[in-house]
């Protein structure tokens, strides 16, 4: 299907000239990263840019690299390179896990992380792993470099904290210097490529050291805690992850929409959130942090 | 004992270089240089309105915008088996999503905005959104004009209602049969709409030049049917048969969708106002869901009676089909499983009302399966709940109450060989019925299911099918037929058989999708029947030219024609074991004789096939007296299905499936047909789910919340079990198998799962939600 209107492109080879761009143009322009959200919306029309600044040309914006105890993912990461990168699955494996249950081969490919938590469209698979990983999100502008940490990143479904004279140039996490695991657990209708119905991310970082939060489960996703803080003051045990998962009834707020009911959304997230516990603690318990 | 060099053996496609390189060309793909126009079709709004005027004018301001039709511009309805349908909404529109008109532009954009300027104005009018509410005493009526449609002569309207026909079954006496019953099971079983999800779009492209010539190139698997409908419905304007030429590239996939006309018609019609110019048509995804055919909706009541031993003494089905906006073609799915619903059984008292209804829903249309899956979900549930009930093991029940060769359809004729049996015990074997098998997880359960299915080819009782076969001069063959390719290996099965008649390799033989210019009749590639039907038709051809070719040496080199028999593409003789001939010396240029002259010329063999035994001659109050069907292709299949029971996710451990395809002619492409039949119907019952809103609007028409499977999503093993009990008049033995496959999978998951769980589940789809909501119920 055609994109039933006109506009321009234009491809800045260097980061300052994409800024400069975008704060002529603020509103009326878009960038394209992987195009893989933006391109449906031009040809349903729900989005009109009269300028598509293109930045793939940009290639500091494909770094992925530890920086001191940060893990630096560029603008232009796609979700693939997250699967290939021994990097990533070494250091945030529950990135690593939910990178592999975006969409199919072919979308990850193009798709990029950052894209995914700037479209921030409620069910997006990267926002709990970076929360539970308490990211940090870059941003420059003509002003200068801003960060924003990724629990004020999130305004509403399809709404961030961004300004639109500003380019997301990277995320970076910091990495615990403890021992850590986590996992990731997504809602899906079949083994093929879904849009999330409802996710949980857990990252283990002691017998009684969680963070636990939720997507796809309200119009942002959440930290959540009060999980946390039980799992902490109680420890684990079968009491304890009934009680956690009695209290997610009080933490999120799914919806019943094409894709599923609140109530199968509000089941399976409990057994998701437990699911997802016990394999954090499974991992937790080899030697090494490695991924899967 | 075979005694065949191409019947039977897994001859790699004819066509599959060709898809394989990137050669084979889709509609989408030609060419039809600077000329080309495109179209945009404007949609109502409203699942039901009156149309009280269309304002274009805004429209045509558009630059690059040539024309816009509207309804005026086609006053003519049209249809398959019912002229209910109209190529351009006329006074009223009856589904959401209905064309209304279409934007004729040098550009798809510009086509795009012109058809975002038309304005329509509406008096929204009371929908009927539900078979059952349509059947109402007041329910508002969609088609008034129903008594003035044109239809064939076995449906039978009921004018001022919302049924477009009703097919009827009354054989032995039902209430006797009841009393004698010592259990009766009586339930409600629903199967909702389904799409067929083909990954090419609908595509066609329409030139009428300025001598009149109406050229079509359309994806479809019907260019006869399509080419003869066009010529009705536009006679009015002049148009003749022999003005119209459709050609058929390659077809991404049809399952149905792409038989009989839809979105095709309108192209046809628009081309004709914008004469000179090709004018593309290409339908988007959202479409292919709301614009072209869907698969009906059925509410079926079921109700069999019992002795204890299990024998059944009588059934009662009625079946409400929701068949759509317009049933064309609709009302003959109704029609088939009227004939039908008894399934693979042999009962004595049988009563079947079967009724077509309209609704403001997409028109329904032909499916894989022609009806079949929708009944056999509740027929075959009913049969495994029964088997529970009096404690009788299910694959027992089956072999007592089976239907056997020479045994009574429900209406009337006798049952063909078949293989059923053998099916039965193959299947049972393999699945290793007997065996109960338990997860070490706790939170799996695991669970096995059994059905068996039938189902005959649903035409008129004249469809036929026709074959050129030429030789050229190196004994190579153009093998002109019209059925469609439309993946399942058709042309290939078409080119076996011409080459085991006359000896000459597949790799020879030369067979493409057709050009009805070029290409002889066929009825269409639907109901399972091409293999059969055009089989017999090029067999038949193959024979003509062999006859040409015994008769000409037998004439020129003076030997009997009895001994002539071909063999490496040479004639050879029985009683002289030195003479051969090679086709190649004479096939095209003749026999030379001593003297100099030639005798023969270029063989060309002819072939047609039409089933002369058929009929639809029968009581209507009972349906008995006639012969409608051609023959039944039987089958069962077992599943063993691993249930998440935290989750509601299944997972097909192993599935078995046993079909009696007479003869398969090409066991690799059978087996194929098989594995993919098995993966479209799991995906009927696990995943796909239509839905509509209050408004009759469709909210899934997408990938994104239509779900099919993905190669991720395949069973862990799937063994196809191909059984051959010969069909006296298949070619070589063959019937029909192509959509057989998918029919029996949602009663066997159902199954599985009341042996896993002891929870029925009565509605399709069974999706992992609506199975762990229903496990949450029975655990409280």
């Amino acid at each position: 299907m055609a994109i039933p209107y006109e506009f321009a492109y234009e491809k800045p080879a260097t980061l300052d000239l994409a800024i400069k761009l975008l704060g002529e143009h603020g509103k009326n322009a878009r960038l394209l990263a992987g195009g893989t959200d933006l391109a449906n919306q031009m040809k349903q029309g729900f989005r009109v840019p009269q300028l598509l600044i293109d930045i793939k040309g940009i290639h500091e914006l494909e770094v992925i690299r530890m920086v001191a105890n940060e893990l630096h993912i560029g603008a232009l990461v796609t979700f693939n390179d997250i699967r290939s990168s021994r990097l990533i699955r070494e250091k945030a494996n529950i990135l690593h896990e939910a990178a592999g249950m975006v969409a199919s081969t072919g979308v990850r490919n193009r798709a990029t992380m950052v894209g995914n938590i700037c479209s921030a469209v409620a069910c997006m698979d990267s926002a709990t792993p970076l929360l539970v990983h308490e990211s940090v999100v870059h941003t420059l502008s003509a002003n200068g470099e801003k960060k924003y940490p990724i629990q004020d990143w999130f305004i509403d479904n399809r709404k961030t904290a961004i300004q639109d004279d500003e380019i997301v140039t990277h995320v970076s996490i910091p990495i615990p210097e403890e021992k850590y695991a986590g996992a990731y657990q997504k809602m899906m209708r079949y083994s093929g490529e879904d849009l999330s119905q409802s996710n949980v991310s857990v990252l283990m970082l002691s017998d009684k050291q969680f963070r636990v939060a939720f997507g796809s489960v309200g119009p942002i996703p959440k930290r959540s805690p009060k999980i946390e803080k039980l799992l902490h003051s109680e420890g684990i045990s079968k009491e304890t992850i009934d009680k956690a998962k009695a209290m997610i009834e009080t933490v999120i707020a799914p919806i019943t929409d094409v894709r599923a009911t609140k109530e199968y959304r509000m089941h399976m997230t409990k057994v998701m959130f437990e699911r997802a516990l016990n394999t954090a603690m499974e991992r937790y318990k080899q030697p090494r942090v490695i991924s899967y | 004992m075979d005694a065949y060099k191409y019947i039977g053996q897994p001859v790699v496609k004819v066509d599959g270089k060709e898809k394989v390189s990137g050669a084979a060309l889709f509609t989408d793909d030609l060419e039809f240089g600077p000329d080309l126009l495109y179209a945009e079709v404007v949609e109502g709004p409203h699942a039901h309105a009156m149309i009280n005027s269309i304002n274009i004018s805004d429209a045509l301001k558009v630059p690059e915008v040539l024309a816009v039709v509207t309804g005026k511009d086609f006053p003519y309805n049209f249809g398959l088996y019912m002229n209910d349908r109209y190529i351009f909404a006329q006074d009223r529109v009856r589904f959401f999503g209905e064309q209304i008109a279409a934007v004729i532009a040098r550009t798809p954009q510009a086509a795009i905005k012109g058809a975002q300027l038309v304005k329509v104005n509406y008096t929204p009018l009371p929908k009927v959104l539900s078979p059952l509410d349509a059947i109402k005493e007041d329910a508002e009526i969609l088609h008034p004009d129903l008594k003035n449609y044109v239809h064939v002569p076995w449906f039978f309207p009921k004018a001022d209602t919302n049924i477009a026909h009703h097919r009827k079954i009354r054989k032995g006496e039902v209430d006797k049969g009841f009393e004698e019953a010592d259990y009766i099971l009586e339930d409600t079983y629903e199967v909702p709409r389904y799409s067929h999800c083909a990954i090419e779009y609908h595509a066609a492209v329409a030139k009428y030049d300025h001598s009149g010539r109406l050229t079509v190139w359309a994806s479809s698997q019907s260019p006869n049917t399509q080419r003869n409908l066009f010529a009705k419905a536009l006679a009015p304007l002049g148009i003749r048969h022999n003005d119209i030429r459709v050609i058929a590239p390659h077809v991404g996939g049809g399952f149905g969708s792409k038989a009989g006309v839809t979105m095709e018609i309108m192209a046809a019609a628009i081309a004709i106002k914008v004469q000179g110019h090709p004018v593309k048509m290409i339908w988007n995804r959202e479409r292919e869901f709301y614009n072209t055919y869907q698969r009906l909706g059925v509410v079926a009541k079921l109700k069999i009676g019992v002795k204890k031993n299990g024998t059944i003494t009588a059934l009662k089905h009625d079946l409400y089909w929701d068949a759509g906006a317009y049933v064309e073609y609709a009302a003959n799915v109704v029609n088939a499983v009227g004939l039908s619903a008894i399934g693979p059984y042999n009962i004595k008292n049988v009563s079947i009302d079967s009724y077509c209804i309209y609704t403001n829903l997409p028109p329904g249309g032909p499916y894989r399966g022609f009806g079949y899956s929708e009944f056999l979900f509740g027929l075959e549930s009913h049969m495994s709940r029964i088997a529970k009930h009096l404690g009788i093991d299910d694959v027992e029940i089956r072999r007592k109450n089976m239907i056997r060769e020479g045994d009574l359809t429900a209406y009337g004729a006798h049952m063909n060989p078949n293989g059923l049996l053998e099916a039965i015990d193959k299947v049972a074997k393999e699945i290793q019925w007997n065996t109960k098998i338990k997860s070490t997880d706790p939170d799996l359960a695991i669970g096995k299911g059994f059905a068996l299915f039938w189902k005959a080819p649903a035409m008129p009782p004249n469809a036929s099918s026709s074959c050129f076969l030429k030789f050229n001069e190196d004994a190579s063959i153009n093998l002109l037929v019209s059925g469609m390719d439309i993946g399942q290996g058709f042309l290939t099965v078409m080119a076996q058989i011409a080459a085991e008649v006359l000896s000459v390799p597949t790799s020879k033989i030369r067979t493409e999708n057709p050009d009805t210019d070029r290409n002889p009749y066929e009825w269409q590639t639907v109901a399972s029947h091409v293999t059969w039907s055009c089989g017999n038709a090029v067999k038949n051809a193959a024979i003509d030219a062999r006859d040409q070719i015994f008769s000409l040496v037998a004439r020129s080199k003076f030997l009997p024609v009895e001994s002539l028999y071909l063999e490496d593409e040479k004639v050879k003789c029985r009683t002289q074991p030195t003479f051969e001939l090679a086709l190649k010396d004479f096939i095209i240029n003749g026999i030379q004789m001593n003297d100099g002259t030639y005798r023969g010329g270029p063989v060309i063999g002819r072939g047609i096939f039409m089933p002369e035994f058929s009929s639809t001659n029968a009581d209507p109050e009972t349906s008995q007296g006639g012969h409608p069907n051609v023959h039944y292709t039987v089958g069962a299949a077992a599943v063993t299905l691993e249930i998440d029971k935290q989750t509601g996710k299944m997972k097909v451990l192993k599935v078995v499936e046993a079909i009696d395809v007479g003869k398969a002619i090409n066991p690799d492409l059978v087996k194929g047909q098989i594995i993919g039949g098995l993966l479209q119907g799991i995906s009927t019952v696990l995943y796909e789910e239509m839905k509509f809103d209050h408004r009759g609007k469709m909210l899934n028409p997408n990938f994104t919340d239509y779900k099919i499977p993905t190669a991720l999503d395949i069973p862990e093993e799937i063994v196809p079990i191909i059984i051959e009990v010969p069909q006296p008049d298949g070619p070589f033995g063959a019937r029909g198998m192509g959509e057989h496959p998918m029919i029996p999978v949602a009663p066997m998951i159902a199954n599985a799962i009341d042996d896993a769980l002891d929870i029925r589940i009565k509605s399709m789809p069974i999706t992992a939600e609506k199975l762990c909501l229903e496990i949450l119920k029975s655990n409280k």
